[in-house]
């Protein structure tokens, strides 16, 4: 019974701990992937963890300065995964007449 | 150049949301409802209800930039041609407008148009069909400028440069085209398009036009050509927009000498209405959408209701372009009532037609599957 507790609260720990690492992603996104493009071409993507590991490693050599980088593919594996469906696109207002 | 402050203000104007539409609230001044993509720099994607019409106005024109946009001020722009030429030029724009001006319409697609579809999937925008539209260019043929510059015998290609420039480490946008091609009668400098002086967001002040290429090709704010016996080393030419020379397996990665340059189009057609999944009266109805071919022409456009088993040919409307696109309809009856699956496949004048399935490839370009979309017929 201890054991099972003891694995149990083991389990909880490393969700936690998990949900706290992806979190500390989402924060290093908004951090490290931002000033030469919008976040929402990286949120449009749908990659494994190997695609991720070489997008990063494509980023950091074009100047990105990732402090937080195993945190950073943790978030960007759970939201942006292969496995999830495709991002739906979104439509802007009719801009025609818009002052620019 | 339009930033989050400028679309921000925009969208207080007043401006009110389409219904139906899952509203991001963005705006772009001068751009009708788009698929968004990307807001800074814009990637914006043409929603295929649009195609109705051969020229594709610019307030519906797809929109793919690679770096942040720069403001060139028309006074102060020079184009410069140097390198290999005896008389290196730099003209102002009001000297471009004094040369010689040709119209040219030509179809511009993202060589990753439909790359959503790709399994495994890549990093790259992941474009439904709507990054393609057709457009009349005009401007001054490149031949001439370079005639006027003295190109040498020996240089082999012109190396394009636009006024944007790369942030941080980041490559800068550079393309080279063979001399071949830019000696091409219908390969032109744009500084307008369809009638208007270009839109900043499409490369004002002057647009390289390469009639029956990948978009990459078509570099925008040009202000540098420079005549080379190579091609530029960067990035954007020398890793970029490259398809293998051979099959590659779903997932596998070619060797870099393997991978060449993209020149020219894939045989391709889709459905711009019906809408996929649409529902539809009994009776008459009609199907309508586009077909091209890069530097070929298209010769037919067949329609199968069936899966693919009977092929019936639609009818292609009367503009007919080198270089251009081809506005198809086809008037289906439908036998029964309940869902059917239509699938349209274009022939070019090369023989070359559009196959079952698009050949996988690391960058996933040149998608040009046989289009398919469900229409439910009620009862
Ligand atoms: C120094 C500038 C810079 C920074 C910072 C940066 N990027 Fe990029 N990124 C680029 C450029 C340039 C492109 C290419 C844009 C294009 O061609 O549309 C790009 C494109 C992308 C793409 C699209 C796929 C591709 O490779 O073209 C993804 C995904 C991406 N970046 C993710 C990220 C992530 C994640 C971060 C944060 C770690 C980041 N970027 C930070 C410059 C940057």
């Amino acid at each position: 019974m201890k054991g099972v507790l003891g694995f149990l609260v083991y389990v909880c720990g490393a969700l936690a701990a998990d949900q706290a690492m992806v979190e500390k992603g989402r924060a290093e996104e908004k951090r490290s992937c931002v000033g030469c493009h919008g976040l929402r071409i990286i949120h449009v993507q749908r990659l494994g963890r190997g695609a991720w590991e070489r997008e990063l490693d494509k980023m950091a050599r074009w100047g990105s300065v990732i402090k937080e980088r195993e945190a950073l593919l943790e978030y960007l594996v759970a939201n942006h995964g292969d496995d999830k469906p495709a991002a739906p696109l979104e439509r802007s207002a009719n801009g025609v007449g818009a002052k620019k | 150049m339009l930033n989050r402050r400028q679309w921000l203000k925009a969208w207080s104007a007043g401006l009110t949301a389409l219904p139906g539409a899952a509203q991001s609230g963005l705006v772009f001044p001068g751009k009708r409802s788009m698929l968004v993509h990307n807001d800074f720099p814009e990637d914006l994607e043409t929603p295929v209800e649009y195609f109705d019409t051969w020229i594709t106005p610019n307030a519906s024109f797809f929109v793919r930039q690679h770096l942040p946009r720069p403001k060139v001020d028309a006074g102060s722009y020079r184009l410069e041609v140097a390198g290999m030429a005896a008389s290196p030029l730099k003209l102002s724009l009001d000297e471009m407008r004094k040369l010689p001006q040709y119209k040219v319409p030509a179809t511009l697609e993202c060589a990753g148009n439909g790359r959503s579809n790709f399994r495994p999937r890549m990093p790259g925008l992941q474009w439904k069909k709507g990054a393609i539209g057709n457009a009349v260019w005009s401007g001054p043929r490149v031949a001439d400028l370079l005639k006027k510059a003295a190109v040498s015998a020996n240089a082999k290609y012109g190396n394009f440069d636009g006024a944007d420039a790369g942030v941080a480490k980041t490559p800068d946008f550079v393309r080279s085209i063979p001399m071949g091609k830019l000696m091409h009668e219908a390969t032109i400098l744009a500084l307008e398009m369809n009638g208007e002086p270009l839109p900043e967001i499409h490369g004002f002040p002057a647009r390289l036009i390469v009639p029956g290429w990948d978009g990459a090709s078509w570099v925008k704010w040009v202000n540098k050509i420079t005549l080379s016996g190579q091609p530029d080393g960067g990035f954007y030419f020398a890793t970029a927009y490259r398809y293998p020379s051979r099959p590659v397996s779903p997932g596998g990665t070619p060797k870099p000498e393997e991978m060449e340059v993209i020149e020219g189009m894939a045989v391709k057609s889709f459905f711009a209405r019906p809408d996929d999944e649409a529902k539809v009266k009994p009776g008459l109805v009609k199907l309508q959408g586009v077909a091209w071919a890069g530097e070929q022409r298209i010769v037919r456009v067949d329609i199968s209701s069936d899966g693919g088993g009977k092929w019936m040919p639609a009818k292609l409307a009367s503009e007919d372009f080198p270089f251009a696109w081809r506005l198809w309809t086809f008037d289906w009856r439908p036998g029964r009532p309940g869902r059917h699956i239509l699938m349209s496949r274009a022939t070019d004048s090369a023989g070359r037609v559009q196959p079952v399935e698009s050949a996988w490839n690391p960058s996933g370009y040149l998608w040009n599957a046989i289009d398919r979309i469900a229409v439910v017929v009620e009862g």
